[in-house]
């Protein structure tokens, strides 16, 4: 039923399991292990070996795998020395949770056909187009139905912060030049990929201000420096890095 | 005076969100919405014959008009672009769980996985295809997910029960002991047991 073998030349790249269940059940399969009879010694034995070669960029990953190998070698260590090596007897608590294990396994196994057939419907959907946006006017009822807590939060949030920028406020003797304008903008951009016109004009600058703002971005984008995008009318103008530079920059990092 | 089939062809073109059978009886003034559903099978049949670019399907409760899939290679040489952004795989398995789930709680969704799910969640959720349908009424009230109507456009599917049957339900191993019994008991679920790349226990629905 369950073979010994060690998984021999495999290749194990970071990153390439999800989180210990992934790592599992890619055990179990590469070793043909029924996981009715999830076999502890073997099962345990592969797990540890593979978590050696396994580095982790975060603390909680590479806490989950420990959890699970900290699972493992306790029912390892619940084993009972069998008359027979082939045969694993366990204490009712330690066999209770073998059981658990082999049920988060195989309800893990589930998850990962449902993910692939969603990525499968995924890619077939991704052929069709409709259309994005519908030019009829807006109804005169809001519809409810659509709108969550977490859209509602998001909505208080800027409102929040609109209003904490708004307050203090220093008046500058002199209206900013264009050119003043146009590093300032680079140099946000420096930092981040791309950024919103509001941000730039947010809080109660003066309609000057705005209009210098407007030519500083207008400049940049006919000097080739940044790219300008308006989706919809009176939207947001999303402002970001011409691409030429932003490879020079991803590799200078 | 135009035809009934004509008039849901201009609906259908001018609506971006799926446009439910019912609307279109209410716009129409139709008896029945099984006669809407008659008029957009009659575009739909027109549309075959004609050998139109254009197609309708059924999504997320209503009716979509998109361009049939095998014009998708000039469509995205007009975008300029190799492909539709996708989601990544613990993107899809975390969709999976809320799902068939749903409405599910944070710290279920990282039993189930394994692995921290906040992540992945806050990336669904800027992408529509869950949203926060409440509080668990459990220690620390956590937020409970569900499935948009988004998410149901983005995978082509009528409803949640177009998702594929699996074995059994996605339990969670709380109460161990009990649902253990049920699984080892059921024939079916130890015939299928055996998780191969691509899962065995997964029957696209229709």
């Amino acid at each position: 039923m369950s073979t010994t073998e060690t998984p021999t030349g495999l290749t194990l790249r970071v990153g390439e399991f999800e989180g210990p269940l992934d790592l599992l059940l890619h055990l179990c399969r590469t070793s043909e292990i029924d996981l009715a009879a999830l076999p502890v010694r073997t099962i345990t034995d592969q797990y540890l070996t593979h978590l050696e070669a396994m580095e982790f960029r975060d603390l909680d990953m590479a806490g989950a795998y420990l959890v699970m190998a900290a699972t493992l070698i306790y029912l390892k260590s619940k084993l009972l020395v069998p008359p027979d090596e082939t045969e694993e007897q366990l204490d009712p608590e330690a066999e209770a949770l073998r059981q658990g294990l082999e049920l988060r396994l195989r309800e893990y196994a589930r998850v990962k056909a449902v993910g692939v057939w969603l990525g499968a419907r995924e890619a077939e959907q991704a052929l069709l187009w409709g259309r994005p946006v519908s030019e009829l006017p807006a109804a005169e009822e809001i519809p409810l139905e659509d709108l969550s807590v977490h859209l509602l939060e998001r909505a208080i949030k800027r409102l929040i912060e609109e209003q904490n920028r708004v307050r203090p406020r220093e008046i500058a003797p002199e209206p900013p030049s264009i050119l003043e304008r146009m590093t300032e903008i680079l140099s946000v951009l420096r930092d981040t990929w791309s950024l919103l016109f509001s941000s730039l004009t947010g809080g109660d600058r003066r309609r000057s201000e705005v209009v210098v703002t407007l030519l500083a971005v207008l400049e940049l984008v006919k000097m080739g420096r940044i790219r300008a995008q308006q989706t919809e009318l009176f939207g947001e103008i999303v402002i970001e890095r011409q691409t030429g530079e932003t490879i020079s920059n991803a590799t200078a990092q | 005076m135009p035809q009934p089939s004509d008039v849901v062809e201009a609906l259908l073109f001018a609506s971006d969100a799926p446009l439910e059978a019912e609307r279109i009886r209410e716009v129409l003034d139709l008896a029945d919405v099984g006669e809407a559903r008659a008029l957009v099978d009659a575009l739909r049949e027109r549309y075959e014959t004609a050998g139109c670019a254009l197609t309708i399907v059924e999504v997320g409760g209503g009716f979509r008009m998109v361009t049939r899939p095998d014009m998708a290679p000039w469509l995205l040489r007009l975008a300029k672009t190799r492909t539709k952004a996708r989601l990544s795989r613990p993107a899809l398995e975390t969709l999976a769980i809320v799902a068939y789930r749903e409405p599910v709680s944070r710290p279920e969704v990282d039993a189930l996985r394994g692995v921290n799910s906040d992540a992945v969640l806050d990336n669904l959720l800027e992408r529509r295809l869950i949203r926060i349908a409440g509080r668990k009424d459990a220690p620390g009230r956590p937020f409970l997910y569900e499935t948009t109507r988004e998410f149901l456009v983005a995978f082509g599917l009528r409803d949640l029960g177009d998702l594929p049957k699996v074995e059994g339900q996605l339990v969670l191993p709380d109460g161990v002991a009990p649902e253990t019994a049920v699984v080892a008991t059921d024939g079916q679920a130890q015939a299928e047991q055996d998780p191969r790349p691509g899962g065995t226990d997964v029957t696209p629905g229709s």
